[in-house]
């Protein structure tokens, strides 16, 4: 899974299924004063609607709180709207209209450039739900962390070695190894992630406000900051390896 | 981004890099990583009746992170416990003159230091301590 693709588990089709999700950001025109029941466009006026700063990215594309996201939904979803709001669009219109045009399409654009990406996705949904899990501290992962600076030792030694002498043939096969190794490793935490959203996502789903779904729901955000984490460290060190060894 | 002289020179010349065993008596090991930038530190000391009689650091991460590990570990050598525990972060922005997107290096710095001093209390105390 890299970061710019998507992870392929698109099963659930709960997109749009739940009213309650899309809450709105307001609730009346800012032009005729009625009430807007559309998405960003007041029935009666026509006119477009500002997406509120405050507005999370998945309320603004219309999707519910969920881990796994059909990406050609969401960028279908990201056309659409990008069409409505695009200020080329807007050229005749009031100046409020423009700058709505303009602030719409910007908000819009990091929206979907943060959720098309698994892991950006994730990361930006923990952002969301974090008052509940920042008091539970991660203890860091001490093993990696001595491998990592073991690697890097090594790093040293390659690159301070004689070019193309023996103990440098050595070494990079060594490190080629470890890379590896660690690539492997960072495969696993993206499969094992995958695992956990879906756990979150058939969770929210489910809805269950017991304290027993509650204690669930923040072991498996804990889970996924660890994992996530962990992932960063690895991908960290992976690169440094294939930008020294080549 | 250009660095300041400082961070150069902790950068090429890092002063007190490499490691203690971490079961040697008085050592104290802090071992903190950045998960935003995948950054790793370990910084540890040596105490010697209350005072850190060395210092020794060994980072991955980018020329702020090593410079600023590199330097707590020249402050901490010959200050006592609670002296230590009062190093800031802004002072090392302020000596290293970090920029803003630099800061949170001189944070993860600050929290390998804190992580090293609770790590010799907590082997001070004892298994004994530890185990309550």
């Amino acid at each position: 899974m890299d970061d710019n693709k998507d992870t392929g588990m698109d099963h659930h089709d709960t997109h749009n299924s739940n009213p309650r999700e899309l809450q709105m950001a307001r609730s009346m025109c800012w032009h005729c004063q009625s009430e807007v029941s559309g998405e960003y466009f007041c029935d009666r006026c026509i006119k477009v609607q500002p997406v509120s700063k405050e507005t999370d990215y998945f309320t603004c594309l219309g999707f519910p709180r969920r881990l796994t996201i059909d990406p050609r939904k969401l960028e279908a979803k990201f056309y659409e709207l990008s069409r409505a709001f695009h200020p080329d669009f807007y050229q005749n219109k009031s100046e409020t209209e423009q700058a709505i045009s303009l602030g719409n399409s910007a908000i819009l654009n990091s929206a979907y450039r943060t959720l098309r990406d698994p892991i950006q996705r994730a990361e930006y949904l923990l952002d969301l739900e974090a008052g509940a899990v920042k008091e539970l501290k991660n203890s860091p992962p001490a093993d990696l962390f001595e491998e990592i600076l073991e690697l890097q030792d090594t790093l040293n030694e390659y690159r301070a070695a004689e070019r193309t002498s023996e103990t440098q043939q050595q070494l990079r096969a060594k490190l080629h190894a470890e890379q590896l190794t660690l690539e492997q490793r960072k495969q696993d935490m993206e499969t094992n992630l995958q695992q956990l959203f879906t756990n979150w996502d058939a969770l929210q789903d489910h809805g269950d406000a017991t304290s027993q779904a509650r204690t669930e729901r923040d072991r498996l955000l804990k889970q996924i900051r660890e994992i996530l984490a962990n992932r960063t460290y690895v991908k960290s060190i992976v690169n440094n390896l294939v930008a020294t060894i080549g | 981004m250009a660095y300041s002289e400082k961070v150069v020179d902790h950068f090429n010349n890092p002063r007190n890099m490499g490691s203690f065993k971490k079961d040697e008596e008085g050592v104290g090991t802090g071992m903190v990583g950045a998960p935003e930038c995948g950054d790793v530190m370990k910084l540890q000391i040596k105490v010697h009746n209350d005072m850190i009689v060395d210092a020794k650091f060994k980072t991955f991460g980018c020329g702020s992170a090593i410079a600023s590990s590199s330097l707590a570990t020249e402050w901490l050598k010959g200050k006592t416990i609670q002296e230590a525990q009062k190093i800031k972060n802004t002072d090392i922005v302020q000596e290293l003159n970090l920029p803003p997107v630099k800061i949170h290096c001189s944070v993860l710095a600050e929290d390998a230091i804190k992580a090293a001093l609770a790590d010799y209390q907590k082997n001070a105390d004892g298994p004994a301590a530890a185990a309550k």
